[in-house]
């Protein structure tokens, strides 16, 4: 089931919330009433995957009880690693197994050795890489006493299995909702349901109206890989970027904006990411959730930056190495993920000889332009196809002739492309808007939001479904 | 100030603030909800695609299924050769037909013709003029046939009863109803038909073939047949298929149950039509044979299994060379015009076994 979809808007959503405020009086009711929807939610996709989240989320909690109960240090240690061989497991076979005998496969036919192992074509479960991170830093947090365990399992269940961000985030640590989840909003507020309102209407029209809009002209170019021009070329990586920041930031507020409506209050995922001076900056503001929990469980325990610049960029380069394979299971975002781990290390490196450029316009620009050219390797099917645009991006096609860039390149989309660019270099993001509870304000949402809604009639999954 | 009379200033604010909130709630539900229910019902009353059945204006779609029932209604001999299809066969001059065969014909084909449409306009003819054998010339693309039902011949009662199974307006319909294409249809019926002048500019003489006049009013008619020869061949490079995704696609259950049911009607009747396999332009026939044309191995192979259950001729005009026509001779990249259609039915003719003649 889709946020963009008729089925939710129409009837998942309006049932859970009558449900889930409807129950305010007996707190564990209304838990495993918002469990049994999000499972509900979640085997809607495919109910065979459903016994996975539910055996994950099982572990977990067992696992967190009993390090904390543990006096023993090898006890905890044990307990810990079950719980993340558990996660790391379940990621391995669905997401990883195939990809690995795969390219072991064409490891051995390039060296003439055959093809011995079997191919595996395993389903990947939707979300399974967000709600294996999210039970991995309660664990992870309660080894580190940073976090007591709950006992309620239904508080667990729900914390893992909420529908708002089961499929594709924002990764919400345990310390964020253990509060909230041990204090239920007792009832729904004018003002809680305002902000809900309003961060699920600025999704929508993100994901609909811009996202989804960008769609096909950027799919063309890709199509067309091996034709691209100099300006078609560029044109396919800031089309692409754009798409994806709108589609993916659509999603994180209608995330934040559901979770409102349920009384509960998320992290931010995205605070205005093309705005950043460097590529550091770029990844204190792009997927939020994500780059603070491969820094916090993977960065700062591999030695951070305080072990030399050397084993800093080491430690860069491992840490968005794993942050591009947990992307998913291709070559293309094994690349990736290694680029920026260069690019950060080399910012690194640059910045503390005092090589960066002063001006914050240049660095802005600069920034904007590498993050363009490495989402085309993270876009592009195979890295030939990812070659085939960045080598039309540094002009070695030539330049486009005039029917490739009518085809290519309609005004429609250059205007749109354009305007969006503006946009995300000057507007606040939806977390900068301070929203004026007035009634024209309310009808100016309400009419943009209806005119997402009527573009449903096919809805387009949100890109960060495939991870 | 004392502490009680902050309280009460706190309060007063506080339900200030809930008061806004619940104006801004009340104005976001009542305008996105007033905002779709208007839309719904501009959308059924206009009826763009003819699902509602209000019938209050013509459809946006062109109304050419009607107008060609209208036409066989209306004549007062029976057509020796029928020719069916989509907008490719409209083009079709039963009068040059005649020259070649010495036949009278009529010229059935319609915009986005497919099966169910064939199917229609071969019954009604036969009902109309029932003690006639016909010979029939069918303008087909790669896939052959399509079992979708297009809501525009569902409406009309003529065509109704040859179609079964058809359903009447539902939630999928309300669906299609809220969404922009069809606003942005309704929009155009709307203008053109309460703003400015209700009639098409498309018009038909009486043997079903396009007057002269509506040639350039054709929706297929291309500004410039360059540019719409480079978008067809972006999208036969943006749309690569394999063979097995091809096969996949013609073996949806339903897909030919009304082109079934059509050949099994004219064979039962001693009659074997002619199916002719459009024409792609050279350059567009060109990238999708480098692609090993999956769609034409799957729809050949369908052919051969059909083969073993009824009767007809297949002419395959898809390479313009077999037929002589010329480059220039295209409306744009997927409909040829007048002079190249004229030397496709010299080769029709000439190649259909004898069954036309």
């Amino acid at each position: 089931m889709l946020f963009n979809s008729y089925v939710f808007l129409f009837a998942f959503l309006p049932a859970v919330l009558a449900g889930w405020w409807g129950l305010s009086r007996w707190k564990p009711l209304r838990l495993a009433f918002l469990s049994g929807a999000s499972w509900f939610f979640y085997a809607w996709w495919d109910w065979r995957y459903l016994p996975v989240l539910i055996g994950a989320t099982s572990v977990d909690f067992l696992a967190g009880r009993w390090i904390a109960a543990s006096a023993s240090e090898s006890c905890r240690r044990l307990l810990l690693a079950t719980s993340l061989a558990t996660n790391v497991g379940i990621l391995a076979y669905f997401k990883y197994a195939g990809f690995f005998f795969g390219s072991l496969n064409g490891i051995g036919r390039a060296l003439a050795l055959g093809s011995g192992l079997p191919s595996l074509h395993v389903l990947l479960p939707i979300g399974i890489s967000f709600y294996t991170f999210n039970s991995m830093s309660y664990t992870i947090d309660i080894f580190r006493r940073r976090v007591e365990p709950t006992r309620n399992v239904l508080e667990y269940t729900t914390f893992v299995g909420l529908f708002p961000h089961l499929i594709a985030g924002p990764i919400v640590r345990f310390t964020d909702l253990a509060d909230q989840l041990r204090r239920l909003t007792p009832r729904l507020t004018s003002e809680t349901a305002s902000r809900g309102v309003f961060f699920l209407s600025c999704g929508l029209v993100k994901k609909l109206l811009i996202a989804d809009q960008l769609n096909p002209y950027v799919a063309r170019l890709y199509t067309n890989h091996g034709h691209l021009g100099l300006a078609t070329g560029w044109a396919a990586a800031v089309g692409y970027s754009l798409q994806l920041y709108f589609d993916f930031s659509g999603y994180s507020d209608m995330a934040v904006g559901l979770a409102w409506l349920l009384g509960f209050q998320f992290p931010q995922n995205f605070n205005s990411p093309f705005k950043a001076v460097n590529i550091s900056d770029f990844w204190r503001r792009w997927h939020m959730s994500l780059s603070s929990w491969f820094r916090d469980y993977l960065f700062i325990p591999l030695g951070g930056s305080q072990r030399g610049a050397r084993r800093t960029v080491l430690n860069l380069v491992v840490t968005m190495f794993l942050a591009g394979l947990w992307h998913g299971a291709a070559w293309t975002f094994v690349v990736w993920g290694l680029v920026h781990g260069l690019f950060l290390g080399s910012h690194a490196v640059l910045r503390k000889a005092g090589w960066t450029p002063t001006s914050a316009t240049l660095n802005r620009a600069l920034t904007f332009l590498i993050v363009c050219a490495a989402f085309v390797i993270f876009r592009s099917p195979s890295l030939g196809v990812a070659g085939d645009v960045l080598s039309s991006m540094l002009g070695l096609h030539g330049l486009d002739a005039a029917a490739q860039l009518h085809a290519l390149l309609p005004l429609r989309f250059t205007l749109l492309a354009a305007a969006l660019l503006v946009l995300v270099n000057v507007a606040p993001n939806t977390w900068q808007i301070r929203l004026r509870p007035r009634a024209w304000h309310g009808m100016a949402v309400g009419i943009a939001t209806a005119i997402a809604v009527m573009t449903i009639s096919q809805p387009h999954p949100f890109i960060y479904f495939q991870f | 100030m004392t502490t009680q009379a902050v309280t009460a200033a706190d309060s007063r604010a506080a339900s200030k603030a809930a008061a806004s909130q619940r104006r801004f709630l009340g104005g976001f539900l009542g305008s996105f909800l007033a905002v779709l229910a208007a839309v719904l019902a501009f959308n059924v009353v206009v009826d763009p695609l003819a699902l509602a059945g209000t019938g209050v204006v013509p459809t946006a779609v062109e109304p050419d299924r009607s107008i060609k029932l209208d036409l066989i209604q209306h004549l007062k001999r029976g057509p020796q050769i029928l020719i069916l299809g989509d907008s490719r066969g409209r083009q079709a001059e039963p009068s040059f037909l005649h020259r070649l065969t010495g036949r009278t014909a009529f010229n059935a084909a319609v915009t986005g013709g497919s099966a169910p449409e064939a199917h229609v306009f071969v019954r009604f003819t036969a009902d109309r003029f029932p003690q006639q054998r016909r010979r029939y010339i069918w303008f087909t693309d790669e896939g052959l046939a399509s079992g979708i039902v297009q809501p525009q011949l569902a409406q009309d009662p003529r065509a109704r009863r040859y179609l079964p199974d058809v359903p009447g307006f539902g939630l999928g319909d309300v669906k299609t109803y809220l969404s922009t294409d069809a606003t942005k249809d309704s929009w155009r019926v709307f203008e053109k038909c309460i703003l400015a002048a209700c009639h098409t500019k498309i018009n038909y003489h009486p043997d079903g073939s396009l007057t002269k006049q509506s040639l350039r009013y054709l929706p297929e008619h291309a500004k410039s047949l360059r540019r719409s020869v480079a978008a067809r061949l972006a999208g036969v490079r943006a749309n690569r298929e394999t063979v097995r995704q091809a096969r996949q696609e013609l073996a949806i259950p339903g897909r030919f149950a009304y082109l079934d049911r059509m050949l099994a009607f004219m064979n039962q009747r001693g009659e074997v039509p002619v199916i002719v396999l459009n024409p792609l332009y050279p350059s567009v026939l060109a990238a999708e044979e480098k692609n090993g044309f999956p769609a034409h191995r799957a729809t050949m192979e369908k052919l051969a299994q059909l083969d073993k259950r009824f009767r007809f001729v297949v002419v395959n005009c898809e390479d313009m060379r077999k037929w002589h026509g010329t480059k220039r001779d295209w409306s744009n990249a997927s409909h040829v015009n007048r002079a190249n259609m004229r030397r496709e039915l010299r080769y029709i003719v000439a190649r259909s076994d004898g069954v036309l003649r």
